[in-house]
């Protein structure tokens, strides 16, 4: 790729991440914050949308533009869904844990909380708040985080409600799953501080780590999103929606900053060719006894050619602006927005099936001479019209430069059109929600992972590379909790009375390395809940069952989480032998190898612990076996 | 600084820009930013100065909740202000009457709360897929919360129904808050005899949220108002889907939630009848009177000096003081209509007095029968009359219409004056 300076292209990005919260309840009602299967759906139910007016007087555009074609909207409800959820009861207060995990994050990057916060309404009509509406609420404002090529600004931290779930598009709708809305979401927008890619990577991933450092965030696939928005001095603002990973970013960044300086060539070479776009014209005719499939087939169907000749674009259309992307893939993505296929372009053709004669053909009957470009849509009458105009508008905004819009990104790192920028003014007052004041004094301060890796090294006598991992995984909050010896169920903080606690080292390597290995080996790791997890330690710790025996309880229990932990140590026959069993078996042992015993002495030693412990099974403790079995041997040495 | 001006405010080194709005507390100026957000800033702490005064016309909203000048937003009206809704003869004339409540409500910033603030021709707006279903007359008689609602409103309403049926139109659609809705539906249906439909409807949430049940509830309303069934009805949510209204007599109806869609619920019977929203067609369960077979009448007289009284466990005798002198006592009573023994000598002393005191079941569900238990045959001694499977609500609207009315007060009590109280117990039908 290309490296660009990004100092003189004027490069200026900002993020916008959304986290989900990991809070027992929902934002505006006490179900618990649990996704779902759709299989296991208890109820459902229609309906409609109706846009409304603004608190302003104000229509959003984009809202009126969703609510255009009358969509049924169908839900699934679960047992773990209320009325709220249904917007059949109104939503209750906003739930303390999640200001309060909100304000601790606003804390971590310095941020001025709001005084008294309201509620709002967001308007959104495409079915995935059953309200019509999202409800957000600005928390905090004004913050600051570092990086190495300088501090970002913080704008602000909203508080918001995670929308329902998309689970399949009908005829006549979408279904929804209910499940996933009303989630705590926190949205936490940068200033455009940002200069390069590399620092785009490094404030999420700083942002990443603080929201993680709570304790209080949900991991996994979706729990959090990025948007980068991006634009160079001669550029405009994109949004790019939907980032999945944190790696991504900087090639994000990249990629946009290649875009925007590839059309400004462009428009630039443009206006050098005084070029125009001309209007767009049936060309059905042209294509009556074409052999292209895709042609043909829209043909048959009763559809049309449309066309647009592009004055002075030969050569341009086809230019790369992105990996494998061209001009004319812009082209294609407002064409397919209006419910086309795709689009051709004379700069690749002759091609699929389009012939030399088509193409001189088509020139001629748009007036397009050799210096210029024809792009064509094959579709339904109607689509192909209204596409070919989207293309045609698309075509001359590439005479100014890089359009504002809102993209999508790719799992190459490129990106899509989506659509246009959205408006502002789309909100009003949640008027079903009072105000609150959150009050930043009752937050204590979370102490970050970066302190939280030193501290296990010191603290806990982990190595290094087991503090981070730990720090900086899942399991972190449980960990935390099972060593301070407070119940994962209960409020964290606790003693430091580590008595009561689980070794760290036990913890720590059964969490990282054993689940690890279990994940490897397919093992339905995912199932595992908290209480499992804290049981199974304890166990071990408590000596109930050898350390070596946790890995075959923890499969047992992700095969049949019903199971509690001391049940599957009973179904697995994982628990302990008693102290005379293993004495007794390890007589057992010794005495079938008295002669060896007698003539190697503590040689022996390692030769007969295999043999021990193949007696017992795995289910005794190692170090138990070991230190009985020196006993025995140096009795008889 | 006023609301509507764009402000400047300073925060502890933050800077905040917008609109100021009316603010519910007078420790926080609300101030609407750029973004959309309303943030509350603490007026000590902050210091403010305006950039720009009036720059948005908020003051009026406070007053009217909206600009209602604003009329071409939803395209129901050309920019004369001109209804653009043309006559059509081939469609029957539907007259839509206002009485408040959410189905035309929207907010109040000095409350925080829903108001109801919209005329008729304002509904039309909000629900522009009324549009061609029928010729339209509208008129507000109120414009109140359902909460306030009073018998006079009630009496108020049925003259304007009289009149609006008079003036021609073919189906009456009441608008009503929903808290109320059951008891003005039982004062239509006393009071009026009417040859075409009037239904109620209304909105169990708000229609400022684009998920509003009022779209569907008015649809289905104007479909019942054309229909054949010339009673007094009240049409709202069959179910939590958008798919179909339940026609609910005005007499057997009750608000049995609090929140939901589909709250109201006809009590000891099916609903009558049924509006499908996606083909307008309207069925019904069981027989009802037919438009055009009755003359239009109206008896408006109540006696408003009547009560209800729900009996509970440890009730202070003294609280039946209170009514000593009214015209009507409606007892709410436990099971099959009893209160506490001591009580009876009281009620004795009442219907001595002139006291009309009748019996109905805290229950809801059944048949009150004071022949079973002594408690209830002491009570009949007494002279307390007995509601039958009559609802509460509805017994004390008709007691304050029969009080006015009725040659023989403790006959019509006895008898179904308009579908209030059931000949036969099956409520499976």
């Amino acid at each position: 790729m290309t490296e660009y300076d990004y100092d003189e292209l004027g490069l200026v990005a900002g993020l916008e991440i959304h986290q989900q919260l990991d809070t027992a309840t929902k934002l505006f009602c006490n179900c618990p914050t649990e996704l779902r299967d759709p299989e296991e759906s208890t109820r459902r139910f229609t309906r409609y949308l109706h846009p409304t007016r603004s608190e302003l007087g104000e229509i959003d555009e984009a809202a009126l533009e969703e609510s255009r074609v009358d969509r049924e909207f169908e839900y699934l409800a679960y047992d773990t869904t209320c009325l709220v959820e249904e917007d059949d009861e109104p939503p209750h207060r906003l739930d303390d844990e999640a200001l309060e995990t909100a304000l601790e994050i606003a804390q971590l990057m310095d941020m001025q909380p709001i005084d008294q916060a309201h509620v709002m309404r967001k308007i959104v009509v495409d079915g995935s708040n059953t309200s019509g509406f999202q409800r957000s609420t600005l928390i905090a404002v004004d913050g600051e985080i570092e990086t190495g090529e300088g501090a970002v600004g913080i704008e602000d931290l909203m508080l918001e409600e995670e929308s329902a779930q998309r689970v399949e598009e009908t005829d006549d709708g979408v279904v929804y799953s209910l499940d996933r809305l009303g989630i705590p979401l926190v949205e936490i927008g940068t200033s455009p501080d940002i200069s390069t890619p590399e620092q785009a990577r490094e404030a999420a991933e700083r942002i990443g780590m603080l929201l993680r450092s709570t304790g209080r965030v949900k991991r996994g696939l979706g729990t959090i999103r990025q948007d980068v928005n991006v634009s160079i001095a001669e550029g405009a603002r994109v949004e790019i929606k939907g980032v999945q990973s944190l790696d991504d970013i900087d090639d994000i960044v990249r990629t946009e900053v290649g875009r925007q300086a590839e059309l400004v060539e462009i428009a630039a070479e443009l206006g050098a060719r005084d070029a125009s776009v001309g209007d767009t014209v049936d060309v059905t005719e042209v294509f009556e006894d074409t052999d292209s499939g895709v042609i043909r087939g829209a043909l048959d169907a009763g559809g049309s050619v449309t066309a647009v000749p592009l004055y002075g674009f030969d050569g341009l259309v086809g230019r790369e602006i992105a990996p494998d992307r061209r001009l004319g893939t812009e082209f294609s993505d407002h064409a397919k927005r209006h419910g086309a296929g795709g689009i051709f372009h004379t700069d690749e053709l002759p091609a699929y099936g389009v012939t030399e004669a088509e193409v001189a053909a088509l020139r001629e009957a748009v007036g397009a001479g050799s210096e210029d470009a024809v792009a064509i849509v094959a579709a339904a009458t109607e689509v192909a019209e209204s596409a070919i105009e989207a293309v045609a508008e698309r075509a001359e905004s590439a005479l100014e430069g890089v359009p504002e819009e809102t993209r999508g990104a790719n799992d190459d790192g490129t990106t899509r059109y989506l659509r246009p920028l959205p408006g502002a003014a789309r909100m009003y007052p949640e008027t079903d929600v009072p105000p609150v004041e959150p009050d930043p004094s009752a937050v204590p301060e979370p102490e970050l992972l970066t302190e939280k890796v030193d501290r296990y090294q010191a603290e806990y006598d982990l190595d290094a590379g087991l503090a981070e991992q730990v720090a900086y995984g899942e399991y972190m909050p449980l960990f935390e909790s099972v060593v301070d010896g407070v119940s994962a169920s209960d409020a964290s903080g606790g003693s430091s009375d580590s008595s009561d606690g689980v070794d760290p080292t036990l913890a720590a390597t059964t969490l990282e390395s054993t689940l690890t290995e279990l994940r490897r080996d397919d093992v339905p790791v995912a199932n595992l809940a908290d209480d499992h997890l804290e049981e199974s330690l304890r166990l071990v710790d408590d000596g109930e069952i050898p350390k070596e025996a946790v890995g075959d309880l923890l499969s047992a229990l992700a095969d049949e989480p019903s199971l509690t932990a001391e049940e599957a140590v009973e179904r697995e026959d994982l628990g302990g032998v008693s102290e005379d069993e293993v004495r007794e078996a390890i007589l057992e042992v010794v005495e079938r190898n008295e002669k060896q015993v007698e003539e190697e002495g503590m040689q022996a030693f390692s030769g007969l612990m295999g043999e021990c412990m193949g007696a017992l099974r795995g289910k005794a403790d190692g170090d138990l076996v070991s230190r009985l079995l020196r006993e025995e041997i140096q009795k008889r040495a | 600084m006023n609301p509507g001006d764009r402000v400047r405010v300073e925060r502890a080194g933050h800077t905040y820009e917008g609109v100021l709005l009316p603010s519910s507390t007078d420790e926080h100026l609300v101030v609407k930013l750029e973004g959309g957000y309303n943030v509350g800033i603490d007026r000590e702490h902050a210091d403010a100065e305006v950039i720009e005064e009036d720059v948005y016309d908020v003051v009026e909203e406070t007053s009217t909740g909206r600009d209602l000048s604003d009329h071409d937003v939803a395209g129901a009206q050309d920019d004369d202000g001109e209804s653009e809704i043309e006559f059509d003869d081939e469609l029957p004339t539907i007259s839509l009457i206002s009485t408040g409540g959410t189905i035309a409500s929207t907010v109040d910033y000095r409350t925080g709360a829903v108001t109801a603030q919209f005329d008729a021709e304002d509904v039309l707006r909000a629900v522009p897929d009324l549009a061609g279903r029928a010729n339209y007359r509208g008129r507000v008689v109120a414009n109140i919360l359902s909460e306030n609602m009073t018998p006079e409103v009630w009496q108020e309403l049925a003259e304007a129904v009289v009149e609006e049926v008079e003036a021609g139109a073919d189906g009456v659609v009441v608008m009503h808050g929903t808290d109320t809705m059951q008891f003005t539906a039982s004062a239509l249906a006393f009071m009026l005899e009417t040859p075409v439909p009037i239904v109620f409807t209304g909105s169990q949430r708000s229609a400022d949220r684009p998920s509003s049940d009022n779209v569907m509830n008015a649809v289905c309303a104007v479909e019942a108002a054309k229909s054949d069934c010339a009673e007094v009805l009240v049409c709202m949510h069959a179910s939590e889907s958008d798919d179909r209204c339940a026609l609910h007599r005005g007499t057997r109806v009750r608000k049995n939630h609090t929140s939901r869609r589909d709250a109201f619920e006809t009590v000891g019977a099916e609903p009558l009848g049924e509006v499908d929203y996606d083909t307008g067609e309207v069925s019904f369960r069981r027989a009802h009177e037919r438009r055009g077979e009755t003359d239009l009448a109206i008896e408006p007289a109540l006696e408003s000096d009547v009560e209800l009284v729900k009996f509970t466990p440890g009730m202070d005798p003294a609280f039946l003081d209170v009514v000593e002198g009214k015209s009507g006592l409606i007892l709410e009573g436990t099971g099959l209509g009893h209160v506490h023994t001591d009580l009876v000598p009281r009620l004795e002393e009442l219907i001595d007095d002139g006291t009309t005191v009748v019996m109905t079941s805290q229950c809801l569900e059944g048949r009150v029968c004071d022949r079973v238990y002594d408690t209830g045959r002491d009570l009949l001694d007494a002279g307390v009359l007995e509601a039958g499977d009559t609802l509460p609500g509805t017994a004390k609207v008709k007691l304050m219409w029969a009080l006015a009315n009725a040659a023989d007060v403790e006959e019509a009590m006895a008898t179904s004056l308009a579908g209030e109280l059931q000949r036969r117990s099956v409520p499976w039908e």
